[in-house]
């Protein structure tokens, strides 16, 4: 196990060297639009020796390799650089934005875990009945809604029109606001983030559990005496949930770094919402940086998920030798 | 005093968009302690499913009973409500499975898998429960126990599933023990240790063993009765020795005949039952045995009989099976050593 991790952490440091190739790479001149001198200096006209100084001062007459090893070296030192236009060294914004994101992403994923298993285990074990419809129908209407749409819906529904109604209404946008608590401000932004989610996996929740209950091993388990329930919690779901725990790490994943459009929905001061805004103003160091952290979040969520996998399946005790 | 196992007229149907399928059609027997019953039979007899049924494992719908009753030291299994079911279910009757490369979970170790059962009907503890598995690993015949019982079953190969199995359903020293086609998927060397392992078992624990096979190799060596099943039904019940050299029913003569036969020569030509069960949802009419039978007459069209007693304890479907004559022509493969 232990030689397993290492040699998969090993394995991520040329995923690692590749992905930064690949962003520096669009760095070259030509690849994307725009100066970033014309980015640094805004619209007003500089001296050429200004100009050459901002040259110097960022290497950008260097050629590409050279500034990527520099950019790497200041990276192994905590330097992202400057954004061009907040004046602001990246490491600061980023240090700012992303336990945002990650407390949007992690609620998230709570909200998938338990209502897409619950759902998933409900219409699974009541096949056909009334609930499995209702769970199957309306996964289907969520994974086809676009969230930036199911965003706005619920902002309309729970944020104006409720408040015109005179009930309890919800915020829509910000994290902090005089009016509410600090945690009702996620509520909406999470169960949009969540929404797609849920329905895949509560759906793979179902068809898991579904073909584990035509297992040999269920049936085992039901000769020796268990009841019907036990059987499911104990012998069905540990079976069943290692599709849905990859599902979900992979998606923890996706959220580390895109949830642009719900950030975007809910003004949320999140590193997507950061994204969205630097592409917009090329400013280029701070969607380095941000890519850059969300590779190695996701690289390290991706390994955690494959430990799970260990705990949840003996089968694939990685690199362990059989006695 | 009521035999310890009773299945007295079992008519175990599905009910499937294509029609009623009659798995088991009218099935008795009964069983005593420490009695061996052999049941043998093409695949879709009916012999898993009866022994299905007697566990409680066909799903309902769309399984369900029509007719008949099975009964435990005399109290119907049928009548039980669920919990009184459960707790005869891998308690008092316990069951080995055909395939033991899936019948285990693959996320759990040997160990508590065997334990499971102690758990649940004998309350044992964690700690208890585990030592009684190793011992229980130790009695099937795995070495290193100890060590063993902490494997998952990927790290067991299939003779010693099978093992872990048997250890499962002996964990709570059950009355009845039902094997259903527990050497199937073992190669043949480690299937004679398996049916050794189960003959040693019955000697030690008294408990009654069904036996469900296609291999009348098997049933020959362990059975004290033998019931033939056919298409869901019965169709001869013997002693081992009755129905293995006074067979009576045609069909039981084709079983027999198509044994491969080593004595004779070894390149010969097998002897199959020509044809094929016939579709349990729509049986034919008469004899369901009569399309694929050698001596059919206009007769057997016309109705399907039940088990009559030939002699003594000797039963047999067929309706000329009391006539002598007719027996004397499964004599040809009868006369020879087996």
């Amino acid at each position: 196990m232990l030689t397993y991790i290492g040699r998969r952490i090993l394995q991520m440091i040329p995923v690692f060297i590749g992905v930064t190739i690949l962003l520096f790479i669009l760095r070259a001149p030509g690849v994307l639009p725009g100066d970033p001198i014309k980015l640094i200096t805004g619209e007003r006209a500089i001296s050429p020796a200004l100009y050459n100084q901002i040259v110097k001062e960022n290497a950008l007459d260097k050629p590409l390799w050279y500034q990527y090893g520099r950019w790497m070296d200041h990276l192994f030192h905590g330097d992202l650089g400057e954004s061009y236009q907040l004046k602001r060294p990246v490491a600061d914004i980023l240090i700012e934005k992303f336990p945002n994101t990650l407390k949007l992403a992690l609620v998230a994923i709570l909200i998938e875990c338990f209502m897409g298993m619950a759902a998933g285990i409900l219409s699974a074990v009541k096949r056909y009945s009334f609930w499995d419809v209702l769970v199957t129908l309306s996964t289907s209407i969520l994974v086809s809604l676009p969230v930036f749409w199911l965003g706005m819906i619920l902002q309309v529904i729970f944020g104006i029109k409720f408040k015109e109604w005179g009930l309890p209404y919800l915020p829509i946008s910000g994290m902090t606001s005089a009016d509410f608590p600090g945690w009702v401000h996620y509520v909406l932004p999470a169960v949009t983030l969540a929404s797609i989610s849920t329905a895949y996996a509560a759906r793979i929740t179902r068809s898991q559990l579904l073909e584990v209950m035509g297992q040999d091993y269920m049936r085992t388990a039901s000769a020796k005496g268990l009841t019907g329930g036990q059987v499911i919690w104990r012998h069905g779901l540990k079976n069943a949930l290692i599709p849905v725990v990859t599902y979900l790490g992979l998606d923890l994943g996706a959220m580390v770094g895109g949830t642009i459009l719900t950030e975007t929905v809910f003004n949320w001061p999140g590193i997507g919402f950061q994204i969205y805004r630097a592409i917009l103003s090329r400013d280029w160091p701070i969607v380095l940086g941000a890519v850059v952290i969300i590779v190695i979040l996701v690289m390290i969520i991706n390994l955690l998920v494959d430990i799970s996998y260990a705990f949840l399946d003996p089968r694939i005790r990685y690199g362990r030798v059989a006695k | 005093m009521p035999p310890l196992l009773e299945v007295d007229d079992l008519h175990m149907h599905f009910f499937t968009r294509d029609g009623i399928v009659k798995a088991v059609d009218g099935v008795s027997f009964s069983l005593e302690p420490r009695e061996t019953l052999g049941v043998v039979g093409e695949s879709g007899s009916g012999k898993s499913v009866t022994a299905l049924s007697i566990m409680r494992l066909i799903p309902e719908p769309p399984g369900k009973v029509v007719k008949g009753d099975i009964r435990f030291r005399g109290d119907s299994i049928l009548a039980m409500g669920e919990k009184e079911q459960r707790k005869l279910r891998g308690n008092r009757i316990a069951m080995i499975f055909q395939d033991p490369m899936t019948s285990l979970n693959p996320v759990y170790r040997i160990g508590k898998q065997i334990a499971e059962p102690l758990r649940i009907h004998k309350n044992m503890s964690r700690k208890d429960s585990w030592d009684a598995a190793v011992e229980l690993l130790k009695q099937v015949g795995i070495p290193q126990a100890a060590d063993r019982a902490r494997s998952y079953p990927h790290e067991f190969s299939g003779g010693m599933r099978q093992r872990a199995m048997i250890a499962i359903a002996l964990a709570c020293g059950p009355d009845v023990l039902i094997a259903d086609e527990p050497t199937t998927a073992l190669d043949v060397t480690i299937q004679a240790q398996i049916l050794e392992l189960i003959q040693e078992i019955q000697a030690r624990t008294e408990s009654a063993i069904i036996m469900i096979t296609h291999d009348l190799g098997v049933v020959a060596d362990v059975a004290d009765h033998v019931l033939v099943m056919y298409a869901g039904r019965a169709v001869e019940f013997g002693t081992a020795d009755d129905v293995f050299y006074r067979p009576l029913h045609p069909y039981t003569w084709g079983l027999l005949e198509s044994l491969p036969r080593h004595d004779v020569d070894e390149k010969g030509q097998l002897c199959p039952i020509k044809g094929q069960p016939p579709s349990l949802i729509n049986l034919p009419q008469g004899c369901a045995f009569r399309p694929r039978c050698a001596y059919s007459q206009g007769v057997c069209t016309m109705e399907r009989s039940g088990l009559v007693e030939i002699t003594p304890g000797h039963f047999s479907a067929c309706q000329f099976s009391g006539d002598s004559g007719f027996v004397e022509k499964a004599c040809g493969f009868l006369s020879r050593e087996r």
